[in-house]
């Protein structure tokens, strides 16, 4: 078969659902992405379960105490990713009100019934499982966002102040009141803050009040940081890790000693000694460090490239997401995977201040796993209504003959071939 | 509009998005890339000095206590435990971590009782370390462990622990709370009985605990301390401390002590101190003076007692013979001072040297040390009894015995001093002269065995960790303490000072098969303040029983007697008469084969 006939059975394929709102057809979803997840999740599993030991006898639980927890948690991040992944992504514009409701009373309910763990409230107790709001926020904002950003783009007033910018403005405000203020949780911010930037830069919101967007930020994160000795200390440590190993920067130190000593090809699975008791939270915030520790240099290359893959699996589905609603779903869902990762693994490596953030996949947590396995199940699903190539179409319904989309693209050839594979 | 135009515009913004997309999904790549970097900086390129420093914070070493070796002494044949050790449990509290200390304390009492609010009080003190309560079993430890309370723990925590009670307890000695042999056996040995710890240098968790699969931990086990065996006889051990009891009882004195060896290898069977207590509970002793063996720790004024060793000198210079008499004026004056004899004895009149034992003259005595100078009372008779005293009998030197107390008298100076004649005389007949119940028994030992001074022990073999036995033999101090002949009179006189004095003493019959000797003693006790007690003495007896040999010397001290008559007679002597008869029934002494 010639290449030109394979093309054109393609696009033969697609035109009929490019005319209906830029909706494709469903088609099989995007396994590598669930494989990706899967084996993410194992990692995970396993690290919980060779440290469930070293964590129980720390807090005097048994065992397997964490791993149960963790194969729990598992279970129900299976169940929400089947269940959200089974959803069809222009539902979600409906559950965009109830979602931002249930945050807010989240949020709420976090302060008033929360338990406080070093100053901050996060968790709330439900029965035995604890539940983290924050995830619950990240969320709806990227439901919402995606929503108010692909309706300003339609109408063309993305720039405007008033029907953009404003809301934008004040839904910042928001969050920075709840996280921050009643939460203390920049981390979770800075994600949030994250999935914003992300998901306005990539709708096309003006480049100049992006630039803007960021000097606010940093304002409000000196802010932060200027009202909170404990956000002062936190980057002290940050900047002069191995002043004050036994004080301050403790767990800044810790961390790296855990890394540093992996070496090449680590310790060995059951050989981590970081874990037992030297690295606080070295099941949650610094799971990192004590695989890194395990596994050395050539396991932390594996892991960070499997987070890679993932990256570029949700970056495939976004390029070629139907429309541009579904496109800044998996935008919001990439900004919150990535950057969770990145301020995560950068604090563990010493690169970025402490921020008492989860690993995505990995780090041992319920809410976690089941807000991160409902966002790749939104990607998943998304995926199976992707193009065959990179999906430059507004939802106006335009052709792909249209030749200011083809402009600067060069794989539109490939499809065919990497369909078969 | 064209739709041309309609269409291009916002497809152009598509283009835009997406290229905007990339741009950031760009520096999400960049950004991993720079931890690859970093990471492969920080474990590879640095790797060693994160290693360095991750076993400085893991690595710890530790000591491991060796287990003090047991103490066992003989039963008949067999050989016995006497001091074990046991496992107990320490119950403490890091205040730190205690989150209620109310309901903690509630719930800790009711597994071991005590006072709640001193338990409350303990675990809100400024330390990580309060111990709570000591000595808890297996079973409560567990009962706190599955308390799962925070800040409370327990530990183990080695024991002493005494099979037998209080059973020759100033002889062993405790072990006090900080792990030292106090008293005793158990201070003398202490290093061997210790042992030598072992070392674990491990990686450990963070609050120390070991991590058992470790290939770098370094495992040095403890030698445990050695075992110990003493030639304490168990049961003769017990007869000594009851009929020591009974005839302190019998005599109304607190306090007394007495003893059992072997003349001929020096190994003492049984040593016996009242009042005493349980070594398992020496924190609650009041009075310290219960720990103390006075056997061979207080040095006493013996009396007539030195009486036998006075002879056998006089005898072994040939300075007299034993078929010498003398005309005994009754009383001597030396130095201004007078020595007189009791009045039983009947005022002046002609005696022979064997009545210088059985009517205890003191004249008798001070006439022997004339003997020695030629008829008088100078240099040469002080120096020659000095030399019987401190090189023979070995007085003023400490025994040698395997006890931590043990301490040594002062002998008189024979060429220095003021009064020497008088000082001299009065050690002939004992007093001036402080010995230890274990030195007169030691150099009655040397005298009756024909003349050879075995230092006196308590320890018949140690067994080292790998099990290596080291049997501790007779030690010969001094050969010919006396010559033979001699040891055969003053053995021979000895009984026929119990032949004499046996109703005296309580016995109900001498029994002609056995050799049965001694001699009484009824010291005047020293005043602090000068000169002696009127009305105070103390009661000693040495003696032995034997049949060809002598098997057995007998030491007894009754301190201070509440009883009418001579303390040696009626208070010491009925205890040596119970031993004596106590040895023929169990301990099966020979008797003589003609």
């Amino acid at each position: 078969m010639s290449m030109s006939a394979n093309l054109l059975k393609a696009r033969d394929r697609r035109r009929p659902l490019s005319s209906e709102g830029g909706l494709q057809r469903r088609h099989r979803p995007d396994f590598v992405l669930l494989i990706i997840s899967a084996i993410l999740l194992a990692i995970g599993l396993i690290v919980v379960f060779s440290i469930s030991p070293a964590l129980g006898a720390q807090k005097n639980v048994s065992e397997s105490y964490f791993v149960n927890k963790q194969l729990g948690a598992i279970l129900l991040g299976i169940i929400s990713f089947a269940v959200v992944s089974n959803v069809p992504p222009k539902f979600w514009r409906k559950l965009e009100i109830p979602l931002l409701v249930g945050a807010c009373i989240a949020s709420i309910a976090v302060r008033v019934f929360g338990e406080e763990i070093n100053g901050a409230y996060r968790w709330i107790q439900v029965g035995g499982l604890s539940f983290q709001a924050a995830e619950l926020i990240k969320m709806a904002l990227i439901v919402w966002l995606a929503g108010f950003l692909s309706d300003r783009k339609r109408a063309g007033t993305l720039g405007s102040w008033k029907e953009t910018t404003k809301p934008l403005l004040i839904a910042f405000g928001l969050i920075g009141a709840i996280v921050v203020v009643l939460q203390s949780d920049l981390g979770s911010a800075a994600v949030m803050i994250a999935i914003m930037g992300a998901m306005a830069f990539v709708a096309g919101f003006p480049l100049k009040k992006v630039a803007l967007a960021i000097a606010v930020i940093l304002v409000a994160v000196s802010m932060a940081i200027a009202v909170s000795p404990y956000r002062q200390e936190r980057v002290k440590t940050f900047l002069n890790p191995t002043a004050d190993c036994e004080g301050a920067s403790y767990q800044a130190c810790q961390s790296l000693i855990a890394v540093g000593s992996g070496g090449i090809l680590g310790l060995g699975l059951g050989r981590s000694v970081q874990a037992y008791g030297y690295v606080p939270e070295a099941g949650n915030d610094a799971i990192f460090a004590i695989y890194a520790e395990k596994f050395g240099f050539l396991g932390s290359a594996i892991l960070i490239t499997l987070f890679v893959g993932l990256f570029a699996r949700i970056m495939r589905t976004l390029e070629r997401a139907p429309n541009e609603y579904t496109r800044l779903l998996a935008v919001g869902v990439l900004a919150w995977l990535s950057t969770q990762t990145i301020i995560n693994i950068g604090a563990m490596v010493g690169l970025l201040p402490l921020k008492g953030i989860t690993l995505p996949f990995i780090s041992y947590g319920g809410t976690s796993l089941i807000f991160v396995t409902a966002a790749i199940g939104l990607v998943f699903s998304i995926s199976r209504y992707t193009t065959y190539e990179v999906n430059t179409k507004t939802e106006e319904g335009s052709s792909n003959e249209n030749p200011a989309s083809r402009r600067g693209e060069r794989r539109t050839h490939h499809t065919a071939t990497r369909r078969r594979s | 509009m064209p739709p041309q135009q309609s269409q291009s515009k916002p497809a152009g913004k598509s283009a835009n998005a997406l290229l905007r997309a990339k741009m950031w999904y760009v520096i999400l790549l960049v950004i991993c890339a720079i931890f690859l970097v970093r990471l492969f900086y920080l474990q590879v390129i640095r790797h060693e000095y994160y290693r360095t420093t991750a076993l400085q914070g893991q690595f710890k070493e530790y000591e491991i206590p060796p287990e003090r070796g047991i103490i066992e002494a003989h039963n008949g044949n067999q050989v016995i435990p006497i001091v074990l050790n046991e496992t107990k449990y320490t119950l403490f509290a890091d205040p730190k971590f205690i989150e209620n200390s109310a309901d903690a304390s509630t719930q800790v009492q009711k597994i071991v009782g005590g006072d709640v609010s001193e338990y409350e009080k303990l675990m809100k003190l400024d330390t990580r370390y309060a111990i709570l309560k000591k000595k808890l079993t297996k079973a409560q430890s567990e009962d706190i462990e599955k308390l799962e309370l925070k800040g409370i723990g327990t530990r183990k925590a080695s024991y002493r622990t005494y099979p037998q009670g209080s059973l020759a307890a100033q002889v062993l000695g405790f072990v006090n709370d900080e792990g030292q042999g106090t008293y005793g056996i158990e201070q003398y040995f202490d290093d061997r009985l210790k042992g030598k710890p072992g070392e674990l240098k491990a990686i450990t968790d963070a609050r120390g605990v070991p991590l058992v699969a470790n290939d770098d931990n370094v495992v040095k086990n403890p030698e445990q301390g050695q075992r110990v065996v003493l030639t304490i006889d168990v049961s003769m051990q017990k007869y000594l401390e009851d009929l020591l009891k009974k005839g302190l009882d019998r005599a109304r004195s607190k306090t007394g002590s007495a003893l059992i060896m072997d003349p001929e290898t020096g190994a003492i069977k049984a040593m016996a101190n009242f009042p005493t207590y349980n070594p398992s509970e020496f924190a609650e002793v009041k009075d310290a003076r219960a720990f103390n063996n006075a056997t061979v720790s207080e040095p006493l004024e013996v009396g007539s007692v030195m009486k036998p060793l006075t002879l056998a000198a006089a005898l072994d210079q040939g300075a007299v013979t034993k078929n010498s008499s003398y005309a005994d004026p009754g009383r001597f004056e030396v130095d201004d001072a007078i020595i007189t004899n009791v009045a039983e004895a009947g005022g002046p009149g002609h005696k022979t040297v064997r009545d210088i034992l059985e009517q205890s003259l003191n004249t008798g005595a001070t006439w022997l040390l004339m003997q020695m100078g030629g008829g008088k009372i100078n240099e040469t008779a002080r120096v020659k009894w000095h030399t019987y005293m401190t090189d023979h009998y070995r007085f003023g030197k400490k025994t040698g015995i395997e006890q931590s107390q043990e301490v040594s008298s002062s002998v008189p100076d024979p060429k220095d001093g003021y009064g020497l004649n008088i000082k001299f005389a009065n050690t002939a007949f004992g007093q001036g002269i402080s010995n230890t119940p274990l030195q007169m028994g030691a150099a009655l030992s040397s005298v009756v065995n024909g003349g050879t001074y075995y230092r006196p022990r308590l320890i018949d073999k140690t067994i080292d960790h790998d099990g290596t036995e080291t049997i501790i033999k007779p030690e010969v101090l001094k050969q010919n303490v006396v010559k033979p002949e001699t040891s055969k009179t003053i053995t021979e006189f000895m009984q026929g000072v119990v032949r004499r004095n046996y109703l005296v003493y309580g016995m109900k019959q001498v029994r002609p098969q056995y050799k049965i000797g001694g001699k009484t003693g009824t010291a005047q006790i020293a005043n602090p303040a000068g000169g002696y007690y009127d009305d105070k003495f103390n009661g000693t007896f040495t003696g032995f029983i034997g049949g060809d040999k002598i098997q057995y010397v007998i030491v007894i001290r009754v301190n201070e007697p509440g009883i009418a008559g001579y303390a040696g007679s009626k208070a010491a002597g009925p205890i040596f008469a119970d031993v004596s008869e106590m040895l023929i029934n169990n301990f099966n002494v020979l008797p003589k084969s003609r």
